[in-house]
């Protein structure tokens, strides 16, 4: 029971990053971006690269940080990997969205997301293969909090949740007082409001996707780092992630980070009831419930 | 408007009927090859090794001179794990490439449907190296299949047999069961939970694990409750490597006993030889002769790995008994032809043949002379009953650092006392 | 030759059946404005429901009751009906991408149902013990094949009158004025939930009927045959093709179901052998290249809905 809720708390830290960066895409440009969750996958495998190539340049950074399975030169692609994630989100905004959105309505938008996902995750196939590959290969053993009742963590998590705090604690810090996370905060408001105001739409959106981009590949490294990195990451994660979003309610950040915690806890707790088979379905169990109960998910404003 | 839509879409059906008549005799003219057709799940991290291997078989058979002296051109198909596009996918081998055996699918779920509504309303034979479901067999027994359908892949009665008597053997008193949740799966975990039971060693529970989830941390803290002296482990690699290591940095027991799927450099690797002294794999085997030992150097001089993997040996077979039948068949056979002589090729008094360039050649000698053969390959003397499915003895393995090795041998007999004695 | 005539039978069939799939999808997005993500749940409904009822009684499950076909199909498409009344009744007061996620959480969750629920649906090996109406009366595969081609032409050419009807008819403006604009049509007296829940419920009924004839046409239904990619493809049929048009949504599933097959054979044909094995992974990232083409190109699909303003102007 409270092995469980540590479990899920821990997995949903990861469920959080990603549903703020789609949270903050979906509420802007207004569309249920499917490809989303491939960002983590690019973010994974970014770092996954990087960290071999720092590895072999000073193999002195190799060595974990104990007692972490997590090394110097990990830590070093993860910011790596993060400026990659967050120009391939700009990029695929230039190439694909942006056109678009100037042509097109909300629901072409989420096909192309559909099309850009199918894309992503076959190219990355074919690069990579189809095969699961780990960061570190050394499995570090659960420490255990306390026996009775029994409740183990993994010191990888641990550091995951906390480092995934810090991100958010950050991420609020700019949203709330900064001028620029003052003008983000604006644009999702009302985009053309803004607009008159003298904020450079154009700017703002290209900021959503690189702040998207940059936590979702913090969020694909932390996965890589507690599972392991494969090209079908985001097919694995896009439903949960969807559902952290809908459960904090569109367009709110704090809403996500609670969403990503409630799908973490419920799909880990739901196994004390109901047999394994059926956990896929958990999180849509959640959303329903929760959307009888409030239409607009916990933090989401009503919307026409 | 109206009409000229219809004048366009009119003249493109033209065009496409000619496109597609076009092709079809420009393959005909071609010289002497014979199309064989493949329908397969490429797109899928174990699916793409199980292809290859068909692939690698279809090379050895055209080293020795291909099938009634035509080159073998195998023509690969995605099935997608999608039924619709697996069944198109045969349906257009059949009728445009005019294939006259199937080799595939691997999820029963692709296969059915394909055999169901592709092979047998065209005669067509089908010889899948993969799918396990019980369903075939009680098709085969409704005489719903013509004997068109054959597989390499024992059915799941063996291998939780073999599970269960590892269990037994090591002495275990509980054992926890995680299983894939698919029809192999489910099919799996129930029989060796009725095994283990009647050996009156306690499961202490049966844990369906999921395709595609983020996490199997849930299904494994699950599993732990009950603290099992051991654990049945019915995966895939990438699940199954996911599931293992959290397992182990949990504390779960390293007494593990895994079904063939775990066979695997994926899983060996993921997971950690350091961890996996006390894992015992179950596998179909190799009876006593060379002709295993072969396939893997085969396999290693070809690909630089050891054949471990889901269906590699399995589908090696398919592949080289469904050539070695159509040989024997002679040209233009019609599928019916084609496995009726299954049973020539797979002939425990015949002639001994290997799974390999050699071995064909020897094979189209002896059954050129009217003669019959016993093939000798990958998954050992493979041997079909009336249903098209395959009995075969047993094999107990270990991780080692090359690769795998086997432990111990079980012979049919043993197996086949051993599940009559539980039932 | 007769080889080429047999697989288009066999393509158009398929084609066809899913046609009819896109066309009740058509309803709900196309003229009612509802985000149908669980297309497959009514799909697998009808499905299952059609075996269900039609096929012989098998030792393990429930089902089996053996009933004349039309009936059961029927039977299979009332199924999803009800399926839609309820999810419709609990989700369609959810806005755009709520309603999206809530139904594709009901597709997910009836898939994996019939994945587990043994004893009802077969679990994951699937669901037989079906025989195909008549089949024993046609001995010839392809005769029997085109007959039931010729049956589904029927069903589909029906199913497109009807929804014509629908959307020529007050009816059918009203569902539109619902789509367009809630509140006005609120305000003209008009019930938007009810009417979006009729729409919702035919739309689903149809949806239905097309898997009861998918599943009658393999006579075999397992929880592969409803995963999401079903969904996926029904909807890219009905966006490539024109939302709101209905002789839109019938070209645009044959396109695209004629893309998805082509796109496998041409690889398999004119690609060397050692890409062969990449085939699938090439293939899904040109379905993937095609469909952000096509939105790129046209993102109303290559038939956009005419609008009508009055309908008496018309003639």
């Amino acid at each position: 029971m409270i092995q469980s809720l540590t479990d899920g708390i821990l997995v949903g830290a990861i469920l959080s990053l990603g549903a703020i960066g789609l949270t903050m895409v979906m509420h802007t440009l207004r569309f249920a971006n499917f490809s989303h969750a491939e960002l983590l996958s690019i973010g994974a495998y970014s770092a996954l690269v990087c960290d071999a190539l720092f590895s072999g340049i000073l193999p002195s950074l190799a060595a974990a940080i104990s007692p972490l399975s997590m090394t110097w030169a990990l830590a070093l692609a993860m910011v790596c990997a993060m400026s990659l994630t967050g120009l391939s989100a700009l990029i695929i905004d230039k190439f694909v969205f942006k056109r678009i959105r100037e042509k097109g309505d909300e629901l072409s938008m989420v096909f192309a997301s559909f099309g850009v996902a199918l894309i992503i995750r076959n190219l990355l196939g074919l690069i990579f293969g189809l095969k699961s590959q780990l960061y570190s290969k050394d499995i570090v053993f659960a420490v255990v909090l306390s026996h009775d009742p029994l409740v183990l963590v993994k010191p990888d998590q641990v550091f995951v949740l906390i480092a995934a705090v810090i991100i958010m604690l950050v991420m609020h810090y700019f949203l709330s007082r900064t001028t620029l996370g003052y003008a983000l905060r604006a644009v999702a408001e009302n985009a053309s409001l803004a607009e008159v105001s003298g904020i450079r739409l154009s700017h703002m959106i290209a900021l959503i996707w690189v702040i998207g981009g940059v936590l979702a590949a913090a969020a694909g490294v932390f996965y890589g780092l507690t599972n392991h990195v494969s090209p079908v990451i985001g097919r694995d994660l896009v439903l949960p992630i969807f559902a952290a979003t809908i459960v904090g309610g569109i367009g709110s950040v704090y809403g996500a980070v609670l969403g990503g915690f409630v799908v973490g806890i419920a799909t880990n707790m739901a196994l004390l009831v109901l047999p394994s088979g059926y956990s896929p379905a958990m999180p849509f169990v959640i959303i329903l419930v929760l959307l009888l109960v409030r239409p607009n998910g916990l933090f989401g404003e009503t919307q026409t | 408007m109206k009409f000229t839509h219809r004048v366009k879409l009119g003249s493109l059906a033209t065009g496409i009927t000619l496109l597609l008549a076009g092709l079809a005799t420009s393959a005909a003219a071609q010289d002497c090859s014979t199309k064989v057709g493949a329908v397969l799940p490429t797109s899928v991290d174990w699916g793409r090794p199980i292809a290859e291997v068909a692939q690698y078989a279809v090379d050895l058979v055209n080293e020795a001179g291909g099938v009634s002296g035509c080159n073998i051109d195998l023509v690969l198909r995605d099935t997608q794990v999608d039924p619709k596009v697996g069944v198109d996918a045969a349906k257009a081998l059949v009728d445009l490439d005019g294939v006259k055996l199937l080799l595939g699918a691997v999820s029963s779920g692709v296969s059915m449907p394909i055999l169901t509504s592709v092979a047998v309303p065209s005669d067509v034979m089908m010889m899948s190296c993969c799918s396990s479901s019980t369903a075939f067999t009680a098709l085969a027994k409704d005489d719903k299949t013509n004997g068109l359908f054959y597989r390499t892949f024992a059915t799941s009665g063996v291998q939780a047999a073999v599970g269960a008597m590892v269990a037994r053997d090591q002495g275990y008193k509980s054992v926890a069961i995680l299983y894939k949740n698919d029809d192999w799966g489910q099919d799996i975990s129930k029989l060796i939970a009725a095994d283990l039971e009647s050996l009156g060693i306690t499961v202490t529970g049966s844990v369906a694990v999921n395709d595609a989830q983020p996490s199997y941390r849930a299904e494994v803290t699950q599993a732990l409750q009950g603290a099992p002296e051991a654990v049945y482990l019915a995966l895939y690699p990438t699940e199954g490597s996911a599931a293992v290591r959290e397992w182990i940095s949990l504390g779960g027991t390293q007494n593990m006993i895994l079904a063939n799927s775990l066979k695997s450099d994926e899983f060996r690797d993921n997971v950690g030889l350091q961890y996996l002294g006390n894992t015992i794999g179950t596998d179909t085997a190799s009876p006593r002769t060379e002709s295993a030992s072969a396939f893997v150097d085969l396999y290693k001089a070809k690909f630089d790995a050891e054949p471990n993997g889901p269906g590699l040996s399995n589908s090696f077979d398919a592949t080289m008994i469904a050539l070695m039948a159509m040989q024997a068949a002679g040209k233009d056979a019609t599928g019916s032809e084609i496995a009726a002589q299954v049973a020539n090729v797979t002939d425990p008094d015949g002639t001994p043949v290997s799974g390999d360039a050699a071995g064909f050649t020897k094979a189209t000698e002896v059954l050129s002379g009217g003669g019959s053969v016993m093939y000798q390959g990958a998954t050992g003397n493979v041997r079909f009953d009336a249903n098209g499915d395959v009995s075969a003895p047993a094999v107990t393995w270990t991780f080692s650092e090359a690769g795998t090795q086997e432990a111990s041998y079980i012979t049919l007999e043993e197996v086949d006392a051993f599940m009559a004695s539980v039932n | 030759m007769i080889g080429i005539l047999s697989y288009l039978v066999f393509f158009v069939s398929i084609a066809s059946i899913l046609a009819i799939a896109v066309l009740g999808l058509n309803l709900q997005w196309g003229n009612t404005g509802l985000f149908n993500g669980g297309v497959v749940a009514f799909f697998g409904a009808g499905a299952y429901g059609t075996l269900l009822l039609g096929g012989t009684p098998q030792p393990d499950h429930i089902g089996g009751f053996e009933l004349f076909y039309p009936l059961a199909l029927l039977g299979g498409a009332c199924a999803a009906a009800l399926l839609a009344w309820f999810v419709g009744k609990l989700t369609l007061h959810l806005r755009h991408d709520y309603l999206a996620i809530a139904t594709f959480g009901v597709a997910v969750t009836f898939e994996n149902i019939m994945r587990n629920a043994e004893g009802f649906s077969g679990g994951a090996k699937g669901l037989r013990g079906f025989e195909r109406p008549l089949e024993n009366w046609v001995s010839n595969g392809f005769t029997y094949n085109l007959a039931f081609l010729t049956c589904i032409a029927v069903i589909l050419i029906c199913t497109y009158f009807f929804l014509e009807r629908v959307v020529q008819s007050p009816f059918g403006r009203l569902l539109r004025a619902i789509r367009e604009d809630e509140v006005a049509a609120r305000s003209l007296g008009k019930n938007p939930d009810r009417i979006r829940l009729i729409a919702f419920v035919t739309g689903s009924f149809i949806v239905g009927v097309s898997g009861g004839l998918y599943a009658t046409f393999y006579a075999f239904v397992s929880p592969q045959d409803v995963l999401p990619t079903l969904t996926f493809q029904i909807w890219a049929m009905l966006i490539v093709g024109g939302a709101g048009n209905n002789r839109g949504a019938i070209i645009g599933t044959f396109l695209i179901w004629g893309a998805w097959t082509t796109s496998g054979w041409s690889l398999s044909r004119f690609a060397p052998v050692e890409i062969q094995i990449y085939g699938g992974t090439l293939q899904y990232i040109m379905i993937g290249l095609v469909i952000v083409g096509m939105l790129l190109w046209k993102p109303q699909g290559l038939f956009p809905e005419k609008l009508v303003m009055s309908n008496s102007g018309k003639k």
